[in-house]
């Protein structure tokens, strides 16, 4: 009996000490002037360029990483093509992140990513292409990039 | 304390553990969703205008003519409109030879290698200087490095030279000049 008052109480202690995980934009994926007809490519290795995510959490546990990507930026009646190709992620997870040398490098943002939580928690990084056409009217264009992480549990 | 007693402490702990829970549970999201940005500001568009034709006039029969490209009135004379200080790529498309509407007879044109000035601050012809861009520059191999004027104008002006044959036939001849722009992404 007493064995067991112990273990109960110590699944509620742990279970009351985990840590929400959340999410920081650091950075938006920022194309900046393009010209129209010349496509322009925002490197994830650029700084201030590049999206940035920061995912805070409990140390060590494991969580889904899964991006819902724009095909378009737009602006009222107007778009332009936007591209994410399979190697324009990366990911780091140590307590300083290096954005010019990720731990993890050249994934897929169009797949659901399982990475665990450093210290610091984990940085994201997103680059991508934008295809302007030849006559694509001057302007402001922008579009939605949504982050959803979630604990696995392992 | 007696085996009730402990039983009794140990119900109590349980409900206060469960309550406990169900407080832990409500602070850990199951997931967390964060929604940035792609921005992009798409500059002016490129476009370019024949503003004025080569014209070469009246010519006679085997007399070369020469129309250089500082002369307001006759130089060919192109507008290229876009942003400010951007990095272009030009080329022109030159004809060989100018041709009667019917295509009945054709007189031949030439253009030399410093038949071409860029001006980038939209003065005209006659009044560029070496300032302004390149004068009498190549028309087959225009400079690399030309950009688009502060002002978002660049013009180019263009001379040439045609050779009637003795036995050309009188009448109109024509023939189309081709200039291509397009921004280079500097």
């Amino acid at each position: 009996m007493r064995r067991l008052f112990i273990g109960v109480t110590l699944f509620f202690l742990i279970a009351a000490s985990s840590a929400a995980q959340t999410i920081t934009v650091n950075n938006n994926l920022v194309f900046g002037d393009m010209f129209p007809g010349v496509p322009n490519t925002i490197s994830k290795y650029t700084a201030g360029a590049a999206a940035e995510f920061h995912v805070s959490g409990t140390n060590g546990a494991e969580i889904s990483i899964q991006f819902t990507l724009p095909t378009k930026l737009t602006k009222i009646g107007v778009s332009i093509q936007l591209i994410f190709f399979d190697t324009d992620c990366a990911i780091d997870h140590r307590p300083n992140p290096d954005q010019s040398s990720p731990l993890f490098d050249n994934l897929d943002p169009w797949s659901t990513l399982l990475y665990r939580l450093g210290v610091q928690g984990l940085t994201i990084y997103l680059g991508g292409t934008a295809v302007p056409r030849i006559v694509q009217p001057p302007g402001a264009y922008t579009a939605d990039i949504t982050l959803t992480v979630a604990y696995t549990g392992a | 304390m007696n085996k009730k007693g402990v039983e009794r402490k140990f119900a109590a702990v349980v409900v206060a553990a469960i309550i406990c829970f169900s407080l832990s549970v409500n602070r850990v999201q199951a997931q967390d969703v964060a929604t940035g940005a792609a921005t992009a500001t798409v500059l002016a568009a490129l476009s370019v205008i024949a503003a004025q034709n080569l014209i070469f006039g009246n010519i006679y029969q085997g007399v070369a003519s020469t129309v250089a490209n500082n002369i307001n009135a006759s130089s060919g004379i192109f507008n290229i409109l876009g942003q400010g200080s951007a990095g272009i790529s030009i080329s022109f498309v030159l004809p060989q030879f100018i041709a009667l509407a019917d295509g009945s007879d054709r007189m031949t044109i030439g253009f030399s290698s410093t038949d071409a000035t860029v001006d980038s601050n939209n003065t005209t012809p006659a009044t560029v200087v070496a300032g302004d861009g390149w004068i009498n520059t190549n028309p087959n191999n225009l400079p690399a490095a030309t950009v688009i004027g502060a002002a978002g104008q660049t013009n180019v002006y263009l001379g040439g030279r045609v050779y009637p044959s003795v036995d050309q036939a009188a009448g109109a001849y024509s023939g189309d000049i081709i200039l291509t722009v397009a921004y280079n992404g500097t």
